[in-house]
């Protein structure tokens, strides 16, 4: 997703206006006239110029051109369930993965993209089952990473 | 001379060196993976390398990241596709060589001074960073203050081509890096009551998601990307590398020199040290016309140039804490993690961790030349690794990687939210090394400046009263001035 500059800017110019008006909430340091919200109100002013800038820059030099600009592979349904694909597995991993475990979730998380993309799904399913069990171990066992249990508890 | 000593004995040791073999490996292969960074294998490492003693960790790092930076020239050569960024400007002229039939010569001269590279990058660090660190006992908070102000401008000042996108990437990073309790005050910004903001944004989950996230995201789209390598025996590379030696050891001093001097400026790394010393290579060449189609010339130049900025970069790093390019930015962040804050008491503290980083330099360098053979030599099997099967395994790693720093789904949080960000900032023409800036050095400047402030009863003169701090404070204003004179005139150009 290629954006133009001044669709950016504005939404930069936004989000700099939010980031000062909060900061102005932000108790004064007693005594001084130098507090928590000076930085970040002069970051918020400066993202606020530079932004500015920007949108002026991409009205001018826009000609015609769209706002907006999608790759071609955006308008192919497999590559967008791709990248769709991707970004579910980690918010499913941010979720599930205490209740279910890492080893189920890394499992089906591994399978399902592996398949997806177009491995075979013998080589998918020995991958991921060998993929999981090497992160387990090295994580997990070496490294004591207090990887989630999960269900693993409900047996022992 | 003990600690010297000290840090051969912590090098030399068994396990230290085990390390440093697999480090190399993982380096190389990262490294000859297109679409995989030696910044992403370093983002990769930390996690692994948690739970080490310091002395294996940076040397893991060091290793890796060198190997990564030469392993990037091989499918340059032989697909026409750099391994890593750091090869991008010469790819073109080695894949000409390899349609000449002269593959093995350019893999050769790439392999040999990709390592002699390397070694003067760490024999200028070496030299420089003790003498420097020296002279830094002496800073206080209000040359630290300019120094993070330089080293920031340096981020905007490099990336000539956008400007304006790196100073608003810059200021991402550095809106990020308010999030938390702040340095002065110890109030909570912009945490909207979740606890886990507190302590700021973890700084290594966003890293891999910047850099390994982005890059599975953008993979899983291209999967069909490589094509098969051109050539597929490898003969001799070693030979015709001596009489290259012979007529363009110039090149290799000036690339070289030209690499850690990019290097140790903050936010330029081996990519930028590549273009430039290219540049530089064709501008003063006797024989420009050859460029482009074949010539070794500008190979030298560039390889030697991308390997010696690796070790440049980590003279500001480990002297000031501030990183030289983003790979030492990960860097200061596993120091802080291993209790050594970077600054020159670090050199008084704990010389036998200086010493051996050097050493795992030189050492590195020089097990190239072997590994690196090794590699070439299967080149075929490593650029056939399917990547529908190594994205999946990749975005596992950086989601147990992310999840190792901060021992909660927090980090992967972190992790998906920076890559999201970094995946449309690329996009969209945003660099993202000025964006890790700003979220390392923010903190430094910010707690800098309280400080100074502080000390001097608020006035704002005071940054200027000591002579170094003077000086400093002129350059960076001065600096400042010229971009904007600069951006004045070129908006000037553009409307008119």
């Amino acid at each position: 997703m290629r954006f133009n500059d001044a669709v950016i800017g504005v939404v930069l110019m936004v989000v700099a206006v939010a980031i000062i008006l909060y900061a102005q909430t932000f108790p004064a340091f007693p005594g001084q006239d130098y507090g928590p919200s000076l930085f970040p109100t002069v970051i918020g002013a400066a993202l606020l110029v530079a932004s500015a800038v920007l949108v002026v820059r991409g009205v001018v030099m826009r000609r015609g051109t769209a706002w907006a600009y999608f790759a071609p592979w955006t308008r192919e349904p497999h590559h967008v369930v791709s990248i769709a694909l991707v970004l579910l597995a980690v918010v499913l991993y941010i979720f599930v993965s205490d209740a279910v475990g890492f080893l189920l979730s890394s499992f089906v998380i591994l399978a399902t993209l592996f398949i997806w993309l177009g491995v075979g799904w013998r080589l998918a399913l020995v991958v991921a089952i060998a993929t999981t069990f090497v992160i387990d171990w090295f994580f997990g066992n070496l490294m004591r990473v207090p990887l989630p249990r999960g269900i693993l508890n409900l047996i022992s | 001379m003990d600690a010297v000593a000290t840090a051969f004995g912590l090098i030399l040791d068994p396990y230290v060196l085990m390390v440093m073999g697999l480090a190399a490996v993982f380096g190389i292969f990262v490294g000859s993976i297109p679409g995989l960074t030696a910044t992403m294998a370093t983002a990769l490492l930390v996690p692994v390398t948690f739970f080490m003693e310091p002395v294996p960790a940076l040397a893991a790092i060091v290793t890796a990241t060198a190997m990564a930076i030469f392993a990037g020239d091989i499918p340059g050569a032989l697909l026409r596709i750099p391994g890593t960024p750091a090869s991008a400007a010469y790819t073109d002229e080695s894949f000409a060589m390899t349609k000449k039939g002269q593959a093995e010569l350019n893999l050769g001269v790439n392999l040999v001074f990709s390592a002699l590279g390397g070694l003067v990058g760490t024999i200028v660090l070496i030299t420089a960073a003790p003498a420097l660190a020296e002279l830094a006992l002496n800073f206080s908070s209000f040359e630290y203050f300019w120094l993070a102000c330089l080293g920031l401008t340096c981020a905007v000042f490099i990336a000539a081509e956008e400007p304006l996108k790196a100073i608003i990437s810059l200021l991402i990073g550095l809106f990020v890096a308010t999030i938390g309790i702040d340095p002065a005050a110890g109030f909570p910004r912009f945490t909207f009551g979740v606890v886990d903001l507190m302590a700021g944004v973890s700084f290594i989950p966003a890293m891999i998601g910047m850099f390994a996230v982005s890059e599975v995201l953008r993979g899983v789209v291209d999967l069909q990307g490589i094509g098969r390598p051109t050539q597929e025996r490898i003969g001799n590379i070693f030979r015709g590398v001596g009489p290259v030696c012979v007529r363009y050891w110039k090149n290799f001093v000036r690339g070289s020199a030209i690499g850690t001097l990019v290097g140790a400026l903050p936010g330029a790394g081996a990519d930028i040290a590549a273009w430039i010393s290219y540049a530089v290579s064709k501008r003063f060449s006797k024989e420009p016309e050859k460029f482009g189609t074949g010539h070794i010339e500008g190979v030298v130049d560039a390889t030697s140039a991308n390997n010696s900025a690796l070790g440049g970069a980590w003279i500001p790093a480990l002297v000031f804490g501030i990183p030289g390019d983003s790979i030492t930015a990960i860097v200061i962040g596993v120091l802080y993690m291993k209790g050594m804050n970077p600054g020159p008491t670090v050199f008084l503290q704990n010389p036998q961790f200086i010493y051996a980083v050097f050493i795992s330099f030189i050492l590195a360098n020089l097990l190239m030349v072997p590994l690196g053979w090794l590699a070439i030599k299967s080149s075929k099997q490593v650029l056939n690794v399917p990547r529908n099967l190594l994205l999946p395994i990749i975005l596992m790693f950086c989601i147990v990687g992310s999840f190792a720093i901060t021992n909660s789904v927090y980090g992967i949080v972190i992790m998906l939210a920076a890559g999201v960000l970094g995946y449309l900032m690329e996009e969209n023409g945003f660099p993202v090394a000025p964006a890790i800036l700003g979220l390392v050095l923010g903190e430094m400047l910010e707690q800098n400046f309280m400080t100074s402030m502080i000390k001097s009863e608020g006035s704002f003169i005071a940054f200027f009263q000591r002579p170094i701090a003077g000086v400093l404070g002129v350059v960076t204003l001065a600096i400042w001035a010229l971009m904007i004179w600069r951006g004045l005139r070129r908006t000037q150009a553009v409307t008119a």
